[in-house]
């Protein structure tokens, strides 16, 4: 089958590799249909993510019909359409029961990589490193599921993928932002973030009682497509613009009830901090650039709530934790509960309260996902959200940006 | 002297001591430390299942090599006693084991009797706070000096991982019914480098079967 691949950092290439074979029970083979690149996926692009190895399968939101099921899977059958949640989950350990999902105790085949990190390890994810399970990811023709009965969901309706597919993280993700954001009715919620976790943290943050959403982003598409879903919006590369006098401004000089950072580890600043984080990380004095997440805490309103979904990895730097205290702020982070927030999301699509394709800006096929990473990192063609039909052929796509070069001459 | 806080909804009576030497006289005690060729190991598992069914998985020995990295078989020989094949680096080293202690539902407790390695150990089933669950605890003596063990360690698993790696593999598998695996997924060409990276993340030892027929 065709699959995209990590070769190492800022190199991605669409190979031919071995089809998956159902290695455990509770496997499920999974035809793709569609999947997607996420945000979280450029930073194993730019090689801020540790433990990848040449060759991995990248890609953690995807969908698609259930190929070929292990002898132990009783909810489903070859031919079944299913959205695969990017966290795997077994199901039946303590934290499972709890319904934290995404601290699962069973399915990180690699746990101990984790643990040596972090002290303890969490679930394990598709196409997102060794340490988190070193399982291969959806970007390709085929993908191997496990623990089958737990995590996809069935779509039973005729609803096109495009406006399934993004429950497969991002949806979920920009869901459970708002969630733990514990917006109360008619509070005000700053997002950092435009990108589709910002997107939906922005629409969820409405739909669970949000009197006014900021919105803060450089990318005039992002920011458009903010406030075309009602969000007042912040563009922090404008002349005279501070983001923190902004927000006071929009406050009456109180702060925002709640701070969502939907950025993570690779945020930008033109400022001195910005050039100070670029310097400590090339030099490995530290893992993350966290200027959003120093300025989120600053932000946010006295016994105010910090919700962080944006990917953080390692050591940080200069975090402002007096503030924290001294504001008496909660903050609640971490990957998606996914299989929590699935079916009840599905059904406010399903009733049309929201429907999440509004966010693609690009279809391309297998081959043209190494160039559209470079495109998307770079911040070039007013990417939005790319989504990949893989078995579309690169010859009758529209948006193909070049004709593959002829080497033969 | 003031007097004690007596409001306690959910406490439960705190053992003075507990198995393992975990706690001892109400007070926490660290686990034993390397010595005199000794090496220590002491691991635990919040475990969700009953004790008794735990017991019984762990005691039947000839299941062993399902759930543990690189036995290859274990016979049982008596009610008591069984032979051990195990892989470690190229090739086959192999010993005799005993029971010393055998409380169904609570305990077992082993040591080896001859052959190549010199092993005892222990582990507990109690049922944890709430009934949450069962806490599974294993404590586990080599008899192995520091070169040998740095030697497993480079050609395959540090024998202390081993033993937390295989209670890993015993709670998975008796929660879910098998054991995570990635060995075996597809990828592209890793390369000089990626075959290294997989090396040092211990990936080259192969996961226990668990339910799956041994790939011999």
């Amino acid at each position: 089958m065709k699959a995209v691949c990590w070769m190492g950092k800022s190199k991605v290439e669409t190979l031919s590799v071995p089809d998956p074979t159902l290695l455990n029970p509770h496997d499920a083979i999974i035809k793709v249909t569609k999947t997607a690149i996420c945000g979280s996926d450029l930073h194993l692009y730019d090689g801020f993510i540790p433990t990848m190895e040449s060759g991995d399968i990248l890609g953690h939101e995807f969908m698609g019909i259930v190929e070929e099921v292990g002898k132990d899977v009783t909810n489903l059958k070859r031919g079944d359409r299913v959205v695969v949640p990017f966290t795997i989950a077994c199901g039946n350990c303590a934290f499972c029961k709890k319904q934290v999902w995404a601290a699962c105790d069973n399915t990180n085949a690699n746990a101990h990589l984790m643990e040596a990190a972090y002290g303890y390890s969490g679930s394990g994810l598709f196409g997102y490193s060794h340490m988190m399970g070193g399982y291969a990811g959806g970007q390709a023709q085929y993908v191997r599921v496990p623990f089958a009965n737990v995590g996809p969901l069935r779509i039973e309706s005729d609803l096109p993928d495009e406006k399934v597919l993004f429950l497969s993280d991002i949806f979920p993700t920009g869901y459970m932002a708002a969630e733990n954001a514990q917006i109360q009715p008619g509070d005000t919620v700053a997002v950092w973030g435009c990108g589709p976790v910002g997107q939906f943290a922005i629409a969820s943050a409405f739909m669970l009682g949000a009197a006014r959403v900021i919105a803060i982003d450089r990318l005039p598409e992002r920011l458009e497509m903010a406030r075309s879903i009602g969000a007042i919006t912040v563009d922090y590369s404008e002349q005279d613009v501070d983001v923190l006098t902004a927000l006071k401004d929009l406050t009456a000089g109180t702060g925002p009830d709640s701070c969502i950072d939907a950025v993570g580890l690779e945020a930008h600043s033109a400022e001195l901090q910005g050039v100070y984080d670029a310097v400590k990380t090339t030099l490995m004095m530290e893992t993350d650039r966290p200027i959003v997440l120093r300025q989120a805490i600053q932000a946010v309103r006295k016994g105010g709530t910090l919700s962080v979904p944006g990917v953080y990895g390692g050591l940080l730097d200069k975090v402002p934790f007096g503030a924290a205290f001294g504001k008496g702020i909660t903050m609640k982070m971490g990957q998606t509960n996914m299989h929590k927030y699935m079916k009840p999301l599905l059904e406010r699509i399903e009733q049309g309260q929201i429907d999440p394709s509004y966010i693609i800006s690009h279809r391309i096929t297998l081959e043209q996902a190494p160039e559209m990473y470079k495109i998307w990192r770079d911040k070039k063609d007013n990417v939005t959200k790319i989504v990949i039909d893989p078995w579309a052929s690169a010859f009758n796509q529209e948006q193909l940006p070049t004709e593959p070069e002829d080497r033969s001459a | 002297m003031s007097v004690p806080l007596t409001e306690k909804p959910n406490a439960e009576n705190t053992p003075k001591s507990s198995s393992a030497g975990v706690i001892i006289n109400g007070h926490y005690a660290p686990p034993p430390q390397d010595k005199d060729g000794k090496i220590w190991i002491r691991t635990s598992a919040l475990i969700q299942g009953s004790p008794q069914e735990l017991y019984d998985i762990w005691r039947n020995v000839e299941f062993i090599p399902s759930w543990q990295e690189e036995i290859i078989s274990v016979i049982a020989t008596g009610e008591k006693t069984s032979h051990w094949a195990m892989k470690s680096g190229d090739k086959t080293i192999e010993w005799d084991s005993e029971v010393l202690a055998d409380e169904p539902g609570k305990r077992i407790a082993w040591r080896s009797i001859g052959g190549e390695s010199e092993n005892a150990g222990e582990v507990i089933f109690e049922p944890a706070p709430s009934g949450r669950g069962t806490i599974a605890t294993v404590l586990q003596e080599f008899r192995m000096g520091k070169l040998a063990s740095a030697w497993e360690t480079f050609v395959g698993r540090n024998p202390k991982q081993a033993v937390i790696e295989n209670l890993r593999h015993f709670k998975a598998f008796a929660e879910t019914g098998e054991i995570p695996r990635a060995q075996g997924s597809s990828h592209g060409d890793r390369g000089v480098i990626g075959g290294m990276k997989e090396s040092v993340y211990g990936e080259k030892i192969p996961t226990p079967p668990g339910p799956n027929q041994p790939v011999s």
